[in-house]
């Protein structure tokens, strides 16, 4: 946007803004209300120091305020115009307004005046000769007399209002002349006026939220009605590297504004689209707070696990969804197809989320946004267990061995969970003018868990700087962030140890918390079975991380069209943590710890140069486009840990480690050790665009690129190439008719994205210290092999077609789009089996693997109610995936098998979950199938061949295991609701998954009857399959009963907000609300939570060990000054 | 300002610094580097033996002395520990992977070096090394043979990519066995001492050749009794090693310097530390035995002694009192310890020699195993080495075939010299005449669990009393399978909850994951 108007005043103010009017208006233009507040200067003076107190760490104390009318003194020396300006805004609280063009900057004053009135000072400064002034309220604006200013004669001056399509007024309404950087901007009362504007001039009338128009010159008056722009077109989305209009792109791009987020308190980054974006799984599979989402675009896209998670940009640069608060985003857009994410090569396969924060920008903002809430959760779903009144019925009823009984009553859970609070406090400030300006925030988000102990706390510091150079010719902008985190550990080096909460279940009910002698109750002879609560309290630890991000771009614009930037980032991650386990823990009964001490560090340092050129030009109707670029990332890490034990007292935890005698007695084989990886991304990558005349769109691009982790093959460099097409229908002339039609877009693509090894050196054969043997009564390192070569090893490459249509129809009122992909994955890394012979190690890492997802996507809006009380709009998506191994074998080594099994059901099962067949889908439950019980209570089976066979008769063969269901939702749905009232305003999400299957862990486990050492659920005497409860005969293990179908409909966010209406001067707006997350859930399945995870090769295990899920309730606030 | 944070690099280079492993292709050993690199391949022995469900298991639990019941504590894993005692093991099973594996890390280790050794070293300096490096690829060629027979036999390190091995017959194994020992002989070191322990030495290489021979009916369909003989002479009339005065100082915590150890595995808590490194303890003694030998971790109790086993024994014999824990147990200050879980839980922690079933048993249930000493203070791995071929062996081996060759009363001096050990002088029950070893097993086989009973007996083993002799002087050595095998017990007797499952149980079927990649191979018959 050209500079328009230069304004020494940080704010803009329209104080005769009708407040009636602003509340009826769009969010986005209520900003431009502002109400002055007698303490506002404070704040400016607030958000100056805390700028300089981020970057020079001083302290500055804020200024007192100054009352309007109150005398000021002032003392310059050769100053210009603007300076004094200036000092009269420091000293007072007015604001000047001024034409760019109509000071003389040339004329110098020097001044020392006291305890003058600001009249004075201006009748003195202003040559009244030159200038006129007129104090309007607080607004001094200054202009320049017509008689001392030559206008030329084709020049004139025009003015007019700007109102809505209601009538009313419009403030703030940019108006430039075409094709230069003069303009101005309309004041309060929707007026405008511009001076020496030549006759055949065009006027461009611009506001965000309106439709831009363009007004030929022909009078003196121009009075125009801009109309509301329909939802999306006029949007500009952002794309890799740069940013278009979202009606001229021509791939699959979803974007969501911080209006629409989820809200209430979110997680991450991730919880607040879920739900928002067609194709795009989002799910919280626990409830830790130190866990992150899980995310996953268009299916399953890996095998080996090279990478799952999607590329992450926070504003250019890589990071994840904890780089930056939720309450600091502005927007967020998914690049979802290979035409989109193609120019991210390696890194695109499994899309790319463009994170942009909240930016000063520019004229329109001054002010201070506060939002803070509290919130508790729950368990969402709470297991019954035998409690110890269970126990001692079952003990009189003869069911259970007397021994069992251990005199007291415990509930385990309720020892171990409490009712968290957590709370989230974030302050942005943001100002400048069009010039330079700055934003800044802070955000401090202490969370806790269900679990004693298990908790979150994370700082978040950021400012953004912007400044602009040489009338917008060369453009700097400078970023810092800095998040600190910490959190308790009850295990070492990670949050909550989810093998706590399942000896919670476990535990025997009767068995007291302690002993009589203040000893902790634990039965050490029993596996895999601690006092929970003994674990907790006699654990103790921390991880502190730190990171930071210094970046900083210069964008030099030469020529209209052309702009290079150069973008640069470094960034840095420091772990320390330190995690203790006392003499008391069960570390020490049952492994002889006598305390454990723990102590590691990680620093990982990231640094990123990116150089792009990119030229645009118009003409006629054809529109082009061309960008180039480079980029070179490296990653630098290390990191060191020490462990010790036998310590003499737990006095001070890990933090004397030396003080454990554990390395001298148990050898220095292990207890320290260290690591450091270093590797890099190079690559280049260039994009072109065309249209014509708007309605035929065409964009390419190609990304050349090798990683590290390819070094010492044959061919570490990678061609990731992309095209897509775009065709405006409705742009054509014979749509004209056709009047409710605002858009209409037909789009296909296709493109080539990769994804790399994550581990380094996976081509080449290695040799590695492997062991020690004992050589002349000395134990020696020997050397060995420990990789297989491979060197044809390469990029993971996806190739995915693209075809989608856009649509808006009825001014905007109904819009959406429907996406059809396929994607086809080739060369998939796999640890390929091998023979043992000749092979060093039974598995080669190579490119074996041939996966295709494909899918139909839905996503409508919709605004079906709008006036001025009431508006609801609502969004329903809907998604299908439909997933298939292809091959597994390459040129070299063709395997006899045609299947694979992964997944495990852990201890003392001991035995794969899923199979993956080639030619199936991932995600395949295989196993026994039983489909009765026999009187007694023993499974009855159906075999491979389909017949029947009791349970002494079965034999447990892999041959009789059979495809069970699978754990991959082959539909998602979603259906969101922004409804508002008046001053009410009501969100509530809704979201399910269909048609999958999940494997219960907890009931496979916990209601087996055989198991006497550990308890069980309730539903263990429930009859199976209705006739018989299960014999105590029957082992444990893996069958269909414990495999349920998971579809679920979940009533999720539910938020209820209250815009207060303002009177004093105070606030611009005040907001408060209370909301809901994972609210309510409509499933069959009798697990905690079906919503489990998706991703991996054994998909749908709901895991016994999960940190359960929970259910949250919060009690926010948003200000802003 | 920014770029002071950047120091350009080169713009299109691929970091290649790897600060953990070896670039193969990069790596010149130094002298130093040459005993890492060659011994490196001895170090499997132990893995291949010791870790979990590896040779020993393999060996024990598939045989009539050694049993993994269910316990209060679990001990079910998915029915793996039943279906080695019940023969019932299936292809997929980690019992089946896990020796095939380990063996071959060994041979391919083996390979390697010995390629490594070729390109840095002349013929003539290589030689003795690489005579070695053939002794021990055989030692993991005898494993492979015992367990799988037809297995492919390879010897180079460097193939073409896509190379499959071929499948030879086990006949062709024990043959290439046989010649590579043969031949590597004259090269390796007369020298024992502690240079030469724990490798193979002259005596270790022909200790193992002579139970090759000892096993050639089995493995080659020709007896080779003679040959074992020689083999064995060999080595007596080296007088490098004696028999100790006492079994038990075999088995001791600081049992290296002990002159019976032909060829010892190299144990150390604080080296060796792969879980499972060497844990019978952990494995046998429940955890309330924790108090007895003050031990720092807890046991996990489970395996235990087949009650028919332990009837063979005389109650004097010093190995029954010496190689068990039974009875009542105590902590190291004297107190009684109890049982902590099951029905049992409360009651006194007192060994019997009885088990309810594979399927059920309780803490008390069974004799449990203490051949290696239980250090006081031991962790999770025992400190002792691991004697996997010692002079009593070489002696038993020379009986047997002098029994089965006729020389029934040469065998018997041999075998009363190593009951001598075993017998007070005052019982007079050390002394064994040449008939009786001819007599059959005084084992008494047959199914005896509380679920059903049968009677076999072990009379009409033919030299079944020196089978007796092997498992009393040899039990908890991993070794029973192989001799019931070669007595053919292996396949034809029931004990304890096990019956017979078929001849074709004697080999282990080549496992799956290995048929899956390997086309060329055929599975083992019966499989």
């Amino acid at each position: 946007m050209p500079a328009v108007i230069i304004r020494t005043k940080l704010r803009q103010q329209f104080h005769k803004c009708n407040l009636k009017h602003c509340k009826s208006m769009k969010k986005n233009r209520m900003m431009l209300c502002r109400y002055r507040c007698s303490w506002e200067k404070t704040l400016r003076i607030m958000k100056i120091s805390l700028v300089l107190l981020v970057f020079c760490g001083l302290t500055l104390s804020a200024s007192p305020t100054k009352g309007q009318n109150q005398s000021v003194t002032l003392e310059v020396e050769n100053a210009t115009i603007l300076d004094v300006f200036r000092q009269i805004e420091e000293v007072s609280n007015l604001g000047f307004f001024f034409k760019n063009d109509q000071l003389d900057l040339k004329k110098r004053y020097s001044l020392n005046l006291e305890n003058a009135s600001v009249e004075e000072i201006l009748n003195q400064v202003l040559d009244l000769n030159d200038y006129d002034y007129q104090i309007v309220g607080e607004n001094v604006v200054v202009t320049r007399k017509t008689s001392g200013f030559a206008v030329s004669p084709q020049q004139s001056s025009v003015s007019g209002t700007v109102t809505d399509a209601a009538g009313e007024p419009v403030p703030g309404v940019t108006v430039t002349i075409k094709g230069t950087t003069t303009g101005t901007i309309t004041d309060v009362d929707g007026h405008y006026e511009l001076n020496n504007v030549s006759e055949d001039a065009t006027l461009v009338f611009s506001f965000v939220g309106m439709k831009t128009r363009e007004v030929l010159v022909e009078s003196g008056v121009i009075n125009v009605q801009l109309e509301e722009a329909v939802i999306g077109l006029d949007e500009i989305v952002a794309i890799g590297y740069g940013r278009m209009k979202k009606a001229d792109v021509t791939s699959s791009v979803s974007t969501v504004k911080s209006d629409d987020f989820v809200k209430g308190g979110v997680r991450d980054v991730g919880q607040l689209i879920q739900g928002k974006v067609a194709g795009l799984t989002v799910t919280s599979p626990s409830g830790d707070p130190t866990g992150n989402t899980e995310i996953r675009l268009r299916g399953n896209t890996t095998l080996y696990g090279t990478s799952t998670a999607p590329l992450i940009l926070i504003d250019g640069v890589p990071g994840d969804f904890n780089s930056v608060a939720p309450e600091d985003i502005e927007s967020i857009d998914v690049l979802k197809d290979g035409s989109a994410a193609a120019i991210y090569g390696t890194r695109g396969t499994n899309g790319v989320i463009i994170i942009t924060t909240k930016r000063a920008s520019g004229i329109y903002d001054a002010k201070v946004e506060y939002t803070g809430y509290v919130s508790t959760q729950q368990i969402a779903n709470e297991l019954d267990v035998l409690t110890a009144d269970d126990y001692r019925r079952q003990i009189n009823e003869g069911i259970r061995s007397e021994s069992d009984d251990l005199g007291a009553s415990t509930n385990w859970l309720d020892e171990i969970t409490r009712t968290p609070v957590s709370q989230v406090h974030n302050l942005t400030i943001r100002g400048g003018d069009v010039k330079t300006n700055y934003l800044a925030s802070v955000n401090f988000n202490d969370r806790k868990g269900i679990f004693l102990k298990s908790n979150k706390e994370t700082f978040t510091a950021r400012t953004d700087i912007n400044h602009s150079m040489f009338d917008g010719v060369l453009k700097v902008n400078f970023g810092i962030i800095s998040r600190n985190i910490k959190y308790g550990t009850t295990g070492d080096g990670y949050g909550f140890n989810g093998y706590t909460y399942r000896q919670a279940l476990i535990y025997n009910p009767t068995a007291p918390v302690k002993l009589e002698d203040g000893d902790w109750y634990e039965n050490v002879g029993a596996f895999n079975y601690d006092n929970p609560v003994a674990r907790i309290k006699e654990s103790e630890g921390e991880n502190k991380n730190q990171w930071s991000r210094v970046n900083g771009n210069i964008v030099f614009n030469p020529f209209d069209g052309m702009s290079v930037k150069a973008l640069l980032s470094y960034s840095k991650y420091n772990q320390t943590r330190g995690y203790y386990e006392t003499r008391n823990h069960i570390s020490t009964k049952r492994s002889g710890l006598n305390g454990y001490g723990s102590n590691g560090a990680i620093e990982s340092i990231d640094r990123l140069v990116e150089l792009t050129g990119e030229y645009q030009k118009t003409f006629d109707l054809h529109h082009f486009s061309i960008l180039g670029g480079y980029s070179y990332s490296d990653n630098d890490w290390r990191d060191f840990y020490m462990t010790n034990q036998e310590f003499p007292t737990d006095e001070f935890g890990y933090n004397n480690i030396d003080l454990g005698q554990g390395i001298e007695q148990q050898g220095t084989s292990s207890g320290i050790g260290s690591s450091r990886s270093k590797t890099n991304l190079i690559g280049f990558f260039s994009r072109g665009t065309y249209s014509f005349a708007n309605k035929y769109l065409f964009m390419g691009s190609v990304r050349y690129e090798a990683a590290s982790q390819l070094w010492g093959t044959e061919d570490p460099w990678g061609l990731f190439p992309s095209a897509s097409v775009g065709w405006r229908i409705s742009e054509e002339p014979f749509m004209a008719g056709v009047g409710f039609v605002e858009d209409l877009k037909l789009r296909a693509g296709y493109g080539v994205t990769g994804t790399q090894p994550s581990a380094s050196f996976l081509g080449v054969a290695t040799l590695g210290y492997t062991g020690q043997v004992n050589i002349n009564d000395k134990w020696v390192q020997t050397i060995g092999p420990t990789r297989n070569e491979n060197p044809y090893l390469r990029w993971e490459e996806k190739k995915e077609t693209n075809v989608g249509v856009d649509f808006a129809f009825i001014n905007g009122r109904i819009g959406g789009s429907i996406d059809y992909y396929n994607r086809e994955i080739d060369g998939l890394l796999w640890d390929f089996a091998v023979p043992v012979p000749p092979n060093m190690v039974g598995t080669t890492t190579a490119n074996v693997g041939v996966m295709s997802n494909k899918g139909l996507e839905f996503l409508v809006n919709a605004i079906p109610v709008r006036n001025s009380d009431i508006e609801w709009s609502t969004t329903v998506s809907f998604s299908t995936n439909t997933n298939k191994l292809k091959s597994l074998s390459n040129e070299l080594y063709q395997t006899e098998k045609d299947y694979f099994t992964t997944g495990g059901t852990g201890e003392p099962i001991q035995t794969y979950t899923h199979r993956v067949d080639i030619g199936g889908p991932i995600g395949n439950f295989y196993g026994f199938k039983v489909v009765d019980v026999d009187e007694n209570g023993k499974w009855i089976y159906q075999d491979g061949e389909g017949n029947l066979v009791s349970y002494d008769d079965f034999e447990r063969s892999d041959e009789n295991k059979q495809v069970l269901g699978n754990g991959l939702p082959k539909y998602y749905a979603s259906w969101n609701h922004n409804l508002r009232y008046k001053n009410f305003d009501l969100s509530i999400t809704m979201r399910g998954a269909f048609d999958y299957q999940i494997l219960n862990f907890e009931r496979m486990y916990l209601e087996n009857t055989k198991t006497t050492q550990y308890n069980r659920l309730q539903s263990a005497y429930d009859p199976v399959f209705g006739k018989a409860v299960l014999s105590n005969e029957v082992d444990l293990e893996y069958n269909s009963y414990y495999i349920e179908d998971g579809d679920f409909w979940k009533i999720d966010n539910i938020t209820l907000g209250y815009n207060i209406p303002l009177k004093g001067d105070t606030f611009k707006s005040f907001r408060v609300y209370a909301s809901s997350l994972n609210t309510l859930t409509i499933t069959g399945y009798k697990g905690i939570d079906p919503e489990v995870t998706a991703s991996g090769l054994a998909p749908g295990n709901d895991n016994r060990d999960k940190y359960p899920t929970t259910r949250t309730f919060t009690l926010g606030v948003n200000v802003s000054f | 300002m920014m770029a002071l944070f950047f120091t350009m690099p080169s713009c299109t280079k691929l970091e290649n610094e790897n600060f953990s492993e070896f670039i193969a292709e990069d790596f010149t050993p130094t002298e130093s580097d040459l005993p890492r690199i060659t011994r490196a391949a001895y170090g499997d022995w132990r893995k291949v033996l010791l870790l979990w469900d590896g040779y020993w298991r393999v060996q024990e639990v598939s045989a009539d002395q050694v049993v993994i019941p269910a316990r209060p504590n679990g001990w079910v894993d998915g029915g793996v520990h039943k279906r080695i005692f019940m023969h019932t093991w299936l292809p997929s099973d980690p019992i089946v992977n896990e020796t095939w594996y380990r063996s071959y890390a060994g041979i391919n280790n083996c390979n390697r070096v010995m390629f490594q050794l070729e390109s840095l070293l002349d013929e003539e300096e290589a030689a003795p090394a690489i005579a070695e490096l053939r002794a021990l690829r055989a030692s993991y060629y005898y494993v492979l043979c015992d367990v799988y027979g037809n297995v492919p036999i390879v010897t180079d390190f460097d193939v073409p990519d896509g190379y499959l091995p071929e499948q030879n017959t086990r006949k062709e194994v024990y043959d290439f066995v046989v010649k590579e020992l043969e031949e590597s002989i004259p090269y390796l070191t007369e020298e024992n001492n502690s240079e030469t322990y724990g490798r193979f030495n002259e005596w270790a290489a022909r200790t193992l050749l002579a139970k090759v021979y000892l096993n050639a009916e089995v493995w080659s369909g020709t007896p080779q009794w003679d040959k074992c003989i020689a083999q064995c002479d060999s080595v007596i009339l080296s007088n490098k090693y004696s028999l100790e005065p006492d079994q038990k100082n075999v088995f001791v915590t600081e049992n290296q310097n002990s002159n019976e150890i032909i060829y010892g595995i190299s144990i150390d808590e604080n080296y060796t530390t792969d879980w499972n490194a060497f844990d019978i303890h952990m494995q046998t003694l429940q955890p309330s035995n924790q108090a007895t030998y003050d031990m720092t971790h807890t046991p996990w109790g489970g395996m235990c002694a087949v009650p028919q086993f332990i009837e063979t024994f005389d109650s004097e014999d010093k190995r029954l009192i010496n190689n068990f824990i039974y009875g009542q147990q105590y902590s190291s200050s004297g107190d009684m310890l109890y049982c902590t879980m099951g029905d049992l839980a409360g009651e006194p922690l007192a060994y019997i020699n009885e088990i309810p079933s594979i399927d059920a048993s309780q803490e008390i249930h069974g004799f449990r195993f203490g051949k290696f000493e239980i250090a006081m203070g031991a962790s999770n791995i025992l400190n002792n080495d691991f004697p996997l071929f010692r002079y009593a062996d070489i002696l038993m081996m020379k009986a047997e075939c002098l029994l089965r060759t006729g020389y029934s009363d040469e065998a018997a001096q041999i075998v009363t010299q190593i009951r001598e050990r075993a017998f007070p002088v005052t019982s007079g029950k050390a002394a064994v005449t040449g008939d009786e070893l001819l007599q059959g097993s005084v084992y008494d086989y047959g199914v005896r669990d509380n679920n059903s009973t049968t009677f076999e007996g072990g009379g009409d083993i033919p030299y079944g009393r020196f089978l007796d002799e092997l498992g009393w002087e040899f039990n908890q050595e991993g070794r029973r399978r192989q001799d019931l095998i070669r007595f053919g017990v292996f396949a034809e007797k029931s004990w304890f909850s096990h019956s017979p499952e078929g001849d074709y149980r004697e080999l282990f079927p080549i496992p799956l994951n290995v048929m899956d990649t390997n086309s060329k191979l055929q599975q083992n018959p019966g499989y």
